[in-house]
């Protein structure tokens, strides 16, 4: 040993040492309190549950009214972890999409808020949000005057027409799927196989365009949802002359204050101002800046280090869709500086550890586990108090009807399982029953929450078998009705500000299937029967409706543990003005943003 | 051995470290140097090295607490699955604040945590280190020993009998190396699982072990059977095998006692590198969801864990992260003293 002798070797331990020493610094964490903040959030959520305002013409017509202190010019950077999956509205269903929709199209109708948590829809092309029949079955909207697309060309019913009836059409098949089927049935792609490129259009009965400006919605039951669901981004307007079918999903025509100047796949886009929009006829967005500027690929944890570092560009940044790494949430609340630079508030995913009721059929069990899981662990994976809350029913704060107070099963008072009671249910069920199987993603995050399942489980005497499924495809499988699991975490989100679309889709009976979101298999007739009553009621009726479905489903059928609920936590460059949290998209608005200088 | 070692004679190996016959066992007395053998030729120089010594004995502690994970956490009283942080009948003692961060002093160091706590759950570090060393080590060891002895079986097989057995072993060899082993890795593990564990039933972890062991094994002896191969390639035209061969001795004997101890030098080396990169190749698959899962306490993922906590509780990587470098750092020395101790020339 003559090439490395053993002093050296000493001494580049010594160094390591206290190199280490001298990074983690010798300072005690006495644990500072966010409780309080936790509490700033439940207030705000209160504001978010409010019901939705249909507006009048007046209320619809533009300009947007100013954000104080704005002014123009300037470009925004925008990171964002992955590029968007899609640019075609109709394709549109996903949130980060549904962002970059708002400033580059528009649609018959919009979400118009003010600040205090109250949403309203507006008419955005159309000259107020939807006259409706007694009956809510006919639905009418009139164009307002001088709409004109990037190119130039005016906005017609006939474009309207064509945005519809490519819904239709094989090419789309990632968007929302709400309005074609309340037009033509579940079935909705063989009224119209062409998506009305070829000769054949809907009918008249279904879909009326009398003259330029009108539209007439048809259906068969009423649809007091519509004007919310056509401010959904899947159903902005494509023009019908500038259409280019599946190539329109890398280069659309904007409507919107934006149009595309440059799209790298994957790694940037660039939006400039669109000069054919017209502000006058717009009620909600602005255009202050003169474009934006898209960087994918980012990752959330450099994102968040580059906003708290806030130098040279970053200054002008903001994150689109992305949230301040868990890891990093210290560093944003410890300093005064960077807190101010954030938003908060609740993402309208509903996290729970669904039963699958074909295999967990007895309710005890159900009942038992709903009791014994750990909200506060799984809570504690996502990143402590400011990733989630803990969440007492299946109901999320975002919801008109929500009730923070209803908690049936005592979550609140003992967020880290109640043992005792699991215990006792547990006593008399046999142990055959008590063996269930897990399936989680096998993710990082994954195997966090199978930890703190098996914990908590384990405790009261279930013998949990954890199975992994592949990440990528975790939905998917668990999505499958004939699966082999007992039980899986999954999360769902409103599509709008309504429980229609939170019940519908995941508690009803009728949409078991491969692929559906009912993934519980729940099938209760009074579930049922309460669904279809509300579904056709006015909102206020029907928030009676969807509370009584919320109580039978949570409380005598028990398809679901509630686990907690996902928070919303972003940040912004110094220089960025006007930011504010959008009850409606829970992200930033982004249609307020300016740069202060 | 005929080797060049051996050719130097005892006289001038006594010549050149004369001390070496005054550490020499007395029992066996002045007049009976020539009889030592090569092997105790090597352990007498070896004893003489401070840091391989030293060395030597860290590894082998290293080994011991391995071993020894169920006796120490017994005495620490903590074991590595329980969630401190998290659990409701640990309330009444804290160890986490409210973003999940460890209380107190350098990432929660207390009696009753002795190296801290995990942030987010709250596991006790100790405990996890000490069984996750006991994974990692023993798993990279069988691996490492697993494909050191194919590659050389079959280095030494082609190198030596040469012609179109080295050609077909070298097209084998180039076969596998063609695999990418991790993809590879990360494409069968689901269809062996599949395949063989009933989708009710939970993957055993002995399965996972098993199967990492074996895909580890298949997919990585190239790398020894080459450089072995091209070693022997050189060493049988070399005049002592000439020799051996002349003087009638058999393919078996020559590979055995000419050959075998003249490529210990490279296996060696070659050795103390693979193990390390080993323990972050099984830490990596655990990260690719084809390893092993949490909560089976893994070295290499504990250190990756603290990683992304560097800037937040460095604390978390600090025991881990030191106890790791300890170790490489000593297993590398170890290889190199052990090989100068083989063969005092090379580092002169």
């Amino acid at each position: 040993m003559k090439s490395l002798n053993s002093r050296r070797a000493r001494a580049i331990l010594v160094a390591i040492a206290a190199g280490s020493l001298a990074l983690t610094g010798c300072s005690e964490n006495t644990g500072g309190s966010s409780g309080k903040d936790s509490k700033e959030d439940q207030k705000k959520a209160k504001e978010q549950s409010q019901g939705v305002a249909y507006l009048d013409a007046a209320a619809s017509s533009g300009p947007a009214e100013e954000v104080p202190g704005a002014k123009s010019g300037g470009t925004v950077t925008v990171y964002q972890e992955s590029a968007l999956t899609h640019m075609d509205p109709g394709q549109i269903y996903v949130s980060d999409a549904g962002q970059f929709s708002n400033l580059v199209f528009r649609g018959l109708t919009n979400f118009q808020e003010d600040g205090k948590g109250n949403v309203a829809v507006v008419g955005d092309l159309a000259t107020d949000s939807g006259k409706a029949s007694n009956d809510n079955k006919t639905w009418t909207f009139t164009l307002k005057d001088d709409l004109k697309d990037q190119n130039g060309n005016p906005i017609n019913s006939a474009d309207v027409r064509h945005t519809i009836e490519r819904l239709y059409a094989e090419f789309i098949f990632d968007g929302p799927t709400f309005l074609q089927s309340w037009l033509s049935g579940a079935d909705y792609r063989k009224a119209l196989p062409d998506g009305g490129f070829g000769d054949k259009h809907l009918p008249d009965s279904v879909l009326e365009t009398p003259d330029d400006k009108t539209i007439v919605f048809h259906f068969d039951k009423p649809r007091p949802d519509l004007p919310m669901a056509l401010a959904m981004p899947g159903y902005s307007i494509v023009p019908e002359e500038t259409d280019t079918k599946e190539k329109y999903d890398q280069a659309p025509v904007a409507t919107g204050p934006y149009k595309i100047a440059e799209f790298k796949a994957g790694k940037s886009l660039k939006l400039v101002k669109n000069e054919n929009w017209d502000p006058k006829t717009d009620a909600v967005r602005h255009q202050y800046v003169d474009g934006w500027n898209f960087q994918f690929g980012v990752t959330e944890s450099t994102q968040t280090k580059r906003l708290i570092a806030d130098q040279g560009d970053s200054k002008n940044a903001i994150q689109f869709t992305g949230t301040v790494d868990a890891t990093q949430i210290q560093d944003v609340i410890g300093d005064p500086e960077v807190k101010k630079r954030t938003i908060q508030g609740y993402a309208p995913y509903v996290m729970q550890l669904s039963f699958n009721m074909d295999r967990v059929k007895n309710k005890t069990v159900r009942d038992a586990i709903t009791y014994a899981v750990n909200s506060k662990s799984l809570i504690a994976g996502e990143g402590g108090a400011y990733g989630g809350d803990v969440a007492p029913n299946l109901f999320a704060p975002t919801l008109p009807g929500y009730d923070a107070t209803y908690d049936p099963y005592g979550r609140l008072k003992t967020p880290q399982g109640n043992i005792e009671k699991a215990k006792e249910l547990l006593a008399d069920v046999p142990a055959a029953e008590k063996k269930l199987v897990f399936a989680y993603a096998n993710s990082e995050a994954g195997q966090k929450r199978k930890v703190a399942i098996e914990d908590a489980l384990g405790k009261v005497g279930i013998d949990v078998v954890s199975k992994e499924v592949d990440s990528a495809s975790y939905y998917e499988q668990i999505g499958k009705v004939n699966n082999p699991y007992d039980m899986y975490i999954t999360g769902w989100g409103q599509d709008w500000p309504s429980p229609a679309t939170v019940v519908t889709p995941v508690y009803d009976g009728e949409l078991i299937g491969d692929g559906q979101s009912n993934y519980s298999h729940i099938n209760d007739a009074k579930v049922q029967e309460l669904i279809n009553k509300a579904i056709t009621q006015q909102p206020e009726e029907a928030a009676k409706t969807w509370d009584e479905a919320h109580k039978r489903i949570l409380e005598e059928v028990n398809p679901a543990a509630p686990l907690w609920y996902v928070k919303q936590f972003q940040l912004y460059g110094s220089n960025i003005g006007g930011a504010r949290y959008s009850t409606e998209s829970s992200y930033m608005d982004i249609t307020r943003v300016f740069l202060k200088s | 051995m005929t080797s060049p070692t051996k050719a130097e004679g005892s006289g001038s190996v006594a010549a050149l470290d004369p001390e070496l016959d005054a550490t020499s066992e007395v029992a066996e007395g002045p007049k009976k140097l020539e009889g030592r053998s090569p092997g105790q030729l090597m352990w007498q120089r070896f004893k003489r090295d401070r840091t391989g010594m030293i060395c030597a004995g860290v590894v082998i502690f290293f080994f011991v607490i391995a071993l020894l994970a169920p006796v120490l956490t017994a005495i620490s009283g903590t074991n590595p699955y329980t969630l401190y942080g998290q659990d409701p009948t640990f309330a009444d003692k804290p160890v986490l604040d409210e973003f999940g961060l460890p209380l107190g002093y350098f990432g929660g160091v207390s009696a009753d945590h002795w190296f801290g706590v995990e942030p987010q759950y709250g596991r006790d570090l100790f405990a996890m280190m000490m069984y996750g060393m006991r994974t990692s080590l023993y798993m990279a060891v069988a691996v490492s020993t697993l494909l050191t002895v194919t590659g050389v079986i079959i280095g030494v097989v082609g190198g030596y009998f040469g012609g179109r057995t080295d050609y077909w072993l070298g097209r084998v060899t180039d076969f596998f190396l063609s695999f990418p082993s991790q993809l590879f890795f990360i494409a069968f593990m689901p269809v062996v699982t599949a395949f063989f564990v009933d989708p009710r039933e939970e993957t055993p972890t002995y399965f996972r072990a098993l199967a990492i062991l074996i895909v580890l094994w298949v997919l990585g002896w190239m790398g020894m059977a080459r450089l072995v191969r091209s070693v022997v390639l050189a060493l049988r035209e070399r005049e002592f095998i000439e020799a051996a061969k002349v003087s009638g001795a058999s393919p078996a004997r020559i590979i055995r006692k000419e050959i075998l101890p003249n490529i210990v030098t490279p296996v060696l080396v070659q050795y103390t590198y693979q193990l390390p990169s080993t323990i972050l190749t099984i830490a990596f698959l655990s990260f690719a969801g084809v390893g092993f899962v949490e909560p089976t306490p893994d070295w290499g993922r504990l250190f990756a864990a603290g990683a992304q906590y560097t800037q937040q509780d460095p604390a978390f990587i600090f025991f881990p992260g030191v106890a790791l470098v300890i170790f490489i750092l000593c297993f590398n020395l170890l290889g190199d003293s052990v090989r100068d101790a083989f063969d005092p020339k090379s580092g002169r």
